[in-house]
């Protein structure tokens, strides 16, 4: 069966169609200028609306990831590794993917993201060690 | 100490749970989960004393597995509900029900309120995200295309962020289910009652690592209800009334989005202050605790988060036997859901129930006056809620 296919809302399509381009973006506040990470109308600091894309560094540190041995969702085989780093462009914020490298991750190693294109309509961003 | 208005003191120890209920815990129940909570419900009353009619406020939460009070009333000939709440949300608001209840209760929106969870977890909707389509969230779609979308998986990478930073070890987890099971073999309700060890735990097969199988609750079939009413007709009742000290809500930040995200800490401990403020209350003053134990580690971290151990030592608290019986602090003296049945958190607090009523058999926490009950500690539905429960 197919993977699960990300559904781009709103307020999302745009960082889709930047990893599409093999983009790596974030939104930043008109206002007050704090990045956030995932996208979103309002700054969760200042409270307004407005906000403009600025291309980012796509790295960031491993601060946990899972060996995935039980099937639950469709696509991926068993076992695979999904990452969860640390974002070094918007403090605080975690992004997700699967591990392309050929060693297990380490907690807190620099990574860089690595760009999976599934087909023609669906690129995601993967994670792999070193700057 | 955190500051609690005049007006929620007041609300403290004003109600009460009169009774509890459970249908059979099991892997595959027959029947629907409009039965399985007309059943629920019913048991309750019955341990109350109280006649259905009586009845005028059901409450329950469920995330589209279940049946509504809107059909539980009139399937129990009770077709004018004076308050009822259909709450969405799993394990994380299991507590914000009764806690709902008991404000309407003390409010006099209502005066005998019925709670119930009913699933069929196991055999139709399973819990556990295996073989059901993904759950709808603007955050699913940043997690999902990496076959990262289920409970276990997501407890799985807090779990390895606690142990990378604290060096918490899978031997914790293990001696957590260890513990648990062995409070089930004393409980005649637990699906699970043949005593595991250290061994057996390290031996069953990975789901997600640091994640075995035996980190991971069970999916069951089964309801369970409890009765909300003010103290004082509690006190005329069947049971020894078991008095709602507090009732708090808490957390609100996803692990994707920040700001400043420290996997390790869970909603528990913005809540934690505010639940033992309004109670009078500390740590120190819990005799039982029936912690939300989806997985080991959710027991781990919320140990550090209600603050009965410092932040980071929840592992050895749990290898040093604290809480297991006899222990300082008995945790999930049902077995919990990892051993007696997953029931999404009313079970721990019909059972911390039983144990303030003295009435739980093999199992008895000796002399257990005040117990902490919680919901899910706030990593997949960020926020979370929890119950001080106490002998009046
Ligand atoms: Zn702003």
């Amino acid at each position: 069966m197919a993977r699960y296919r990300p559904e781009p809302d709103r307020d999302s399509r745009e960082w889709w169609e930047r990893v599409g381009r093999r983009e790596f973006a974030v939104q930043v506040c008109d206002a007050c200028g704090t990045a956030r990470f995932p996208a979103r109308a309002f700054c969760a600091r200042c409270r307004t609306e407005g906000a403009h894309w600025r291309e980012v560094a796509p790295e960031g540190t491993v601060e946990s990831w899972i060996v995935n041995h039980q099937p639950f969702v469709p696509g991926p085989r068993e076992p695979y590794v999904v990452v969860m780093v640390r974002l070094a462009a918007v403090p605080g914020c975690f992004v997700y993917g699967n591990w392309r490298g050929r060693r297990p991750p380490e907690h807190g190693e620099r990574v860089t993201a690595s760009y999976t294109r599934v087909d023609a309509d669906l690129t995601l961003v993967d994670w792999r060690p070193g700057p | 100490m955190t500051d609690v208005p005049k007006r929620l003191l007041a609300f403290s120890d004003l109600t009460a749970i009169a009774g509890v209920g459970y249908t059979p815990f099991t892997k595959n129940s027959g029947v629907s989960t409009l039965t399985l909570a007309c059943r629920a419900v019913l048991a309750a009353l019955e341990d109350a004393g109280l006649p259905v009619d009586q009845v005028d406020g059901l409450a329950t939460h469920r995330v589209g597995d279940s049946a509504p009070p809107t059909l539980v009333g009139p399937a129990l000939g009770l077709t004018d509900l004076a308050w009822h709440l259909d709450q969405f949300g799993g394990g994380s608001v299991s507590h914000a029900v009764v806690g709902q209840a008991a404000l309407a209760v003390a409010t006099g929106m209502a005066e005998t309120v019925v709670c119930y969870r009913a699933v069929n977890a196991r055999s139709e909707f399973r819990m556990g995200g295996t073989g059901r389509g993904v759950p709808v969230s603007p955050e699913v779609q940043y997690q999902a295309p990496y076959g990262y979308v289920a409970p276990p998986q997501q407890y799985a990478m807090y779990a390895r962020a606690h142990m990378l930073k604290y060096g918490t070890k899978a031997e914790h987890f293990g001696q957590l289910a260890v513990t648990q099971r062995a409070n089930a073999a004393k409980n005649p309700r637990a699906l699970m009652r043949i005593p595991i060890t250290l061994d057996d735990y390290l031996a069953s097969r990975w789901i997600a690592e640091p994640f075995r199988l035996l980190d991971c609750c069970l999916e069951t079939d089964g309801a369970c209800a409890v009765v909300v009413t003010t103290a004082e007709r509690a006190r005329a009742l069947r049971r020894p009334p078991v008095l709602v000290s507090a009732a708090a809500w808490g957390g609100g930040t996803t692990h994707l989005s920040g700001p400043g995200a420290d996997p390790t800490v869970t909603a528990a401990a913005a809540l934690a202050p505010r639940l033992y403020a309004q109670a009078g209350l500390g740590p120190d003053d819990i005799d039982v605790a029936e912690l939300y134990d989806c997985f080991t580690y959710s027991v781990i971290v919320q140990l550090e988060d209600y603050g009965f151990c410092g932040k980071g030592e929840g592992g050895p608290y749990v290898a040093s036997g604290a809480t297991a019986a006899g222990g300082p602090l008995p945790v999930n003296t049902h077995g919990g859901f990892l051993s007696e049945g997953y029931v999404h958190g009313m079970n721990h607090i019909a059972e911390a129930v039983s144990q303030l009523r003295g009435d739980a058999g093999e199992r008895q926490v000796p002399g257990a006056e005040v117990a902490l009950s919680t919901a899910q500690p706030g990593y997949i539905l960020p926020a979370t809620s929890a119950l001080i429960l106490r002998r009046p």
